[in-house]
């Protein structure tokens, strides 16, 4: 069966194999003229030992490109000899066995076990890690921890306090939340959303728009809603809301695409309408898990509403950021271990309910 | 019998149909079908021979690639938005599966039949008149589960929850019932107590019937007429009473064996 499809796809899987081998030998290459610059001795302008983003800045990125090109290239050319490159053998179609042979005995085995040491070694030196400093210079944070063992009471009072504006803070944004994702995800369901050529690009439209909110972090959300409506934690509500729609809607429309179709086909045989359809055959069977994924986000929600005021958005994190500040660790203690408590009750009691649910 | 007689006896006309799917399998070849009024029509052919996407393309919920479909004299596959709606409130459908709204109780469940006709918002309220109540227990008293109105659909057996979507489907008054695999998911001892209630519909309400089986038995016992289907072709048409070795190979191939069972 060596027909014209069968060649096709291996010279598919030839491509696609040496580009893999191309990066693959390019890391190493270029792993190793890092090392050999980290440790040649070769001094920068300043007189001083290269730092690890002057060697970054140093690579000879383009010449490497090129050697590991051929390389690849040859690898692949002579597989008779060197065995399997492993792009060859990730590409293998999965029906097909590998040949058990010890990674010791073969070409590949050695170089994918030096390229797994080579990027140890300078991801140590990239990070600058420093074990000696780590294990010697504790006594510099000791005042830390003492404070956070030690917690003051002078905050405890409005900690507790702004601790309940905090939980409903995080309810608020998943009450406001709930509406709107309910709504949208039957837009952003691939099943719901082939009938029309309308209604396949609100699909587009509501995936791209919930996507792109997703993305952008709550605490970035903050700084917009603060500028809008001002310090507090309104600002705090807005940002975990507008996170708390895209993440809902992403959670809600997978459930309503994975329902059973069977129910929609009976109301749609009765001549219902489309809004019947919805009411009747698919949120029957979305609302438990849309129940489970909603206290599931006001659970994250109360993680998140504890340090969206550090940059402004009200809740506890409103009065923590000044004392890390100041320094005021035994105060920093009291918060912290507030945070603590209420995360840990939120994550037991929504495991609870949760598990009730479905 | 002249001409427009026959028409107004017609339920059914299906000239030329073909569904061919997205992903290119041709699930229906030029099927031809006529459907009198009154008529137990069973239609055969193995798994994947188009019977299932034939009955679904009556009642629209597939839309046929070509071909033309008329039900009670008017042409189905012309019809669009609320007419469709209109016309399917008059065919009922039974299914393989029973389809039930699981979470709903079994009254919710036997009045969705009755939401073509219902008004909207109230329905979307899961409210319907006191009237559509009153049909919807006299009908579930009439498939045997007077009395079980507020359990849970899915607390029901294979076979209730089958005689649940009867009551559904009666809700809609419908003159058509296209029954899709009906008794499959059930036990064998409880395929009759299915099958006896859709012959009820038949003879008593003078309901046409179309429906899809396996089991020769039951072909012999309840079809009035029979449609063999293989490939998405209509290979074999005929009485259910000559139903022999020979039509048997015709429609399940030349490999098909009957056993003794299943023709004797």
């Amino acid at each position: 069966m060596a027909d014209g499809a069968g060649r096709g796809e291996r010279g598919m899987r030839r491509v696609k194999g040496w580009l893999i081998d191309w990066v693959l030998v390019t890391l190493f290459l270029l792993m190793v003229d890092f090392l050999w610059l980290a440790f040649s001795g070769r001094r920068g302008p300043t007189g001083l030992l290269l730092s690890p983003e002057e060697i970054l800045d140093l690579l000879h990125y383009l010449p490497l490109l090129a050697v590991s090109a051929a390389l690849a290239g040859l690898w692949q050319a002579a597989a008779g000899i060197l065995g399997e490159s492993p792009g060859w053998a990730l590409t293998r179609p999965l029906d097909e066995a590998p040949s058990p042979v010890l990674w010791t005995s073969t070409l590949r085995g050695w170089f994918v076990a030096l390229l797994i040491e080579l990027t140890v070694f300078t991801g140590w030196l990239v990070t600058e890690v420093q074990l000696v400093t780590f294990l010697t210079q504790f006594n510099k944070a000791a005042d830390i921890v003492r404070g956070l063992v030690n917690p003051s009471s002078a905050v405890l009072h409005q900690g507790l306090i702004l601790l309940v504006q905090t939980i409903f803070l995080a309810f608020m944004a998943t009450a406001f939340a709930i509406p709107v994702a309910f709504v949208l995800s039957f837009f952003a369901a691939r099943n719901l959303t082939r009938g029309s050529a309308l209604a396949r690009s609100l699909y587009n439209l509501v995936r791209a728009a919930m996507n792109f909110t997703r993305a952008v972090e709550p605490l970035v959300w903050a700084l917009i809603f603060i500028s809008w409506v001002g310090i507090g934690p309104f600002a705090g509500v807005l940002a975990l809301w507008v996170h708390s729609v895209a993440a809902l809607v992403k959670l809600y429309s997978e459930q309503i695409e994975s329902i059973d179709h069977g129910p929609v086909e009976a109301i749609m045989a009765t001549g219902a309408s489309t809004l019947q359809v919805m009411r009747y055959g698919v949120v029957p069977q979305v609302i438990p898990p849309f129940l489970s994924f909603t206290i599931y986000r006001w659970d994250i929600n109360v993680r998140m509403s504890t340090i969206i005021g550090f940059v402004g958005g009200g809740g506890i994190g409103y009065i923590l950021k000044p004392r890390v500040d100041l320094g005021l660790w035994g105060e920093v203690g009291t918060l912290v271990l507030l945070i603590a408590a209420t995360v840990w009750c939120m994550d037991i009691l929504s495991a609870k309910i949760r598990e009730r649910i479905v | 019998m002249n001409g427009a007689a026959a028409a107004r006896d017609e339920v059914v006309r299906i000239e030329g149909l073909g569904k061919v799917f997205p992903n290119g399998v041709r699930a229906l070849d030029a099927v031809d079908l006529s459907v009198r009024r009154g008529e137990f029509l069973v239609v055969i052919g193995l798994s994947g021979s188009g019977k299932s996407t034939l009955l679904r393309c009556i009642n629209r919920l597939i839309d046929p690639s070509e071909g033309r479909i008329w039900l009670f004299g008017e042409e189905m596959t012309a019809l669009q938005g609320a007419e469709l709606r209109a016309m399917r409130t008059r065919v009922g459908m039974i299914f393989q599966q029973f389809n039930l709204v699981k979470r709903h109780s079994v009254l919710a469940n036997v009045l969705s039949g009755a939401l073509g006709r219902a008004s909207l918002l109230p329905s979307l309220l899961l409210r319907f008149p006191e009237a559509d109540r009153q049909v919807a227990l006299a009908a579930l008293e009439r498939v045997g589960l007077g009395g079980r109105d507020a359990s849970r659909a899915d607390a029901l057996s294979g076979g209730q929850q089958q005689r649940v979507a009867i009551a559904r489907a009666l809700l809609q008054e419908p003159e058509l019932i296209l029954a899709d695999e009906p008794v499959a998911s059930l036990d064998p001892a409880l395929r009759h107590s299915v099958m006896r209630h859709i012959e009820a519909l038949n003879r008593e309400e003078g309901m046409t019937v179309i429906c899809t089986l396996h089991d020769v038995d039951l072909i012999r016992r309840y079809a009035t007429r029979l449609v063999a289907l293989r490939d998405g072709k209509v290979v074999h048409e005929g009485d259910p009473e000559k139903f022999d070795g020979e039509t048997f190979k015709a429609i399940y191939g030349e490999e098909a064996e009957p056993t003794p069972g299943l023709v004797g």
